[in-house]
């Protein structure tokens, strides 16, 4: 600690656009954790970007000070490589819904964690689709019968995001509550530190859709001890609860970071982009 | 806490942090077109900058806000105790209700500032402690004496005609 107080505060890395979710949803903590991370690390609003595909969650980049980019349904994975593999010196990270991550974008999912370039990518998981109305995502619980599509449940079993991404190859795996925004702006910290690819799944209930997660508060549970070795943190996540929070992996492992080229004019880009009988 | 620089500190973050929840709530009962309890969130906010610059002001006499992260306020819980809880939120909820979220936040601040008087042994901050404890407690007296004005509502309260979702 030191005595010099922070020139930026939380609130300067929030825009003036009033958010539109839904008084209590868990993503106003994760909006908090970020803008509490970037004042801590008196981070420059320039140097950051924020990427997201579609869904509540992904309208987060409009609600920062910093660049963003909304981008279409289950791309903000690619989308943010291409950003952090030609901006190196930036500060990138992606948000993502459970929808918009594990289902749509799910095959991204996989290729991020095995390529491993240096960005961190934050997952609110409130296992259900609600800007479409409340239905079940893919880790909804089988037996879920909230919605109209699945009166009788999904019957089919949730994805299990932190047993992918370690599957996957992963360096960084991390699980945290968005009603604990101290907590979770710590782990953001660290996974902005970490070299390489970092993913944080975020427990974030919907009030509207899911109100029985409103109960999550009393149920989650600091439980992972970060290790280095998989074998260690495949045995803590099947001894663990799905609201077992905490940095459960992290390890060093090798990045896909190629040499960035500058020898691009903005011509040569008009050139490659132009559609076929443009002037 | 002994140190009087970092309990004021404290005391500036507990109040910079309900400033910023009332805002946020404001905000959003506001895009939620609830004016009325809109405009109590944006009252709570504004005493709650009042209380921030006092905090302030009294930190920058000690020495100065001691500069922490996030995770290394000493709280005692997983947020600063005076934000108000947001699941108790709701886009129909009523000043009644919006009163007793204020009123569990004020209560959660006393209960945060008895503590460190009764844990402290440093007498200067046991003696603001206990004066700031005090003040919390006039506060939660003071929404006491609105939500007489706010009676409980019916039971009905969140009934919506046009629900977000419909299960039959």
């Amino acid at each position: 600690m030191n005595s010099i107080e922070p020139a930026l505060r939380p609130r300067d890395y929030k825009s003036d656009a009033h958010p539109v979710w839904c008084p209590g949803c868990g993503d106003f903590g994760v909006l908090n954790a970020l803008t509490k991370t970037f004042a801590a690390e008196q981070l420059a609003p320039e140097r950051i970007a924020l990427i997201s595909g579609i869904g509540c969650s992904s309208r987060l980049p409009a609600y920062a000070n910093a660049y963003g980019f909304h981008g279409v349904h289950g791309r903000a994975l690619p989308l943010a490589t291409g950003l952090a593999v030609s901006r190196p010196d930036l500060t990138v990270i992606a948000v993502s819904g459970d929808g918009d991550g594990f289902s749509i974008g799910g095959n991204h999912f996989l290729h991020a964690c095995r390529r491993n370039v240096d960005f961190t990518w934050i997952v609110m998981d409130n296992a259900v689709y609600g800007m479409t109305k409340g239905q079940a995502s893919p880790t909804t619980e089988a037996d879920w019968t909230g919605s109209k599509l699945t009166p009788d449940g999904s019957h089919l079993a949730p994805l299990q995001p932190l047993e992918i991404a370690l599957a996957a190859g992963c360096g960084f795996i991390a699980r945290e509550f968005s009603g604990n925004p101290n907590g979770l702006s710590q782990r953001i910290s660290e996974a902005i530190a970490h070299p390489g690819f970092a993913f944080i799944q975020v427990i974030a209930p919907c009030i509207t859709y899911r109100p029985e997660q409103m109960a999550y508060k009393k149920r989650v549970e600091a439980g992972f001890e970060p290790v280095d070795d998989r074998r260690r943190a495949y045995t803590q996540l099947l001894d663990a609860g799905p609201l077992t929070t905490g940095l459960l992996y992290r390890a060093a492992l090798p990045q896909w970071q190629p040499a960035p080229r500058s020898d691009h004019a903005v011509d040569e880009l008009d050139d490659r982009f132009a559609v076929a009988g443009d002037a | 806490m002994d140190d009087l620089r970092l309990f004021l500190s404290h005391a500036v973050a507990l109040e910079g942090d309900a400033a910023e929840r009332y805002h946020e709530l404001n905000e959003t009962l506001d895009a939620h077109n609830n004016p009325e309890v809109a405009e109590l969130f944006r009252r709570m906010e504004h005493y709650s900058n009042l209380h921030l610059a006092e905090a302030t002001e009294r930190a920058e006499a000690a020495g100065g806000v001691i500069r922490l992260k996030p995770w290394e306020f000493q709280w005692g819980q997983a947020e600063s105790p005076e934000s108000a809880e947001t699941e108790a939120s709701h886009y129909l909820m009523t000043p009644h209700h919006a009163l007793k979220l204020a009123l569990a936040a004020e209560n959660s601040a006393h209960a945060f500032y008895d503590g460190v008087r009764a844990a402290t042994s440093n007498p200067e901050v046991r003696k603001l402690a206990a004066e700031f404890a005090t003040e919390e407690a006039g506060h939660a007296d003071e929404l006491d004496r609105w939500l007489e004005r706010y009676p409980e509502p019916a039971p009905d309260w969140d009934e919506d005609p046009d629900p977000p979702v419909a299960v039959d």
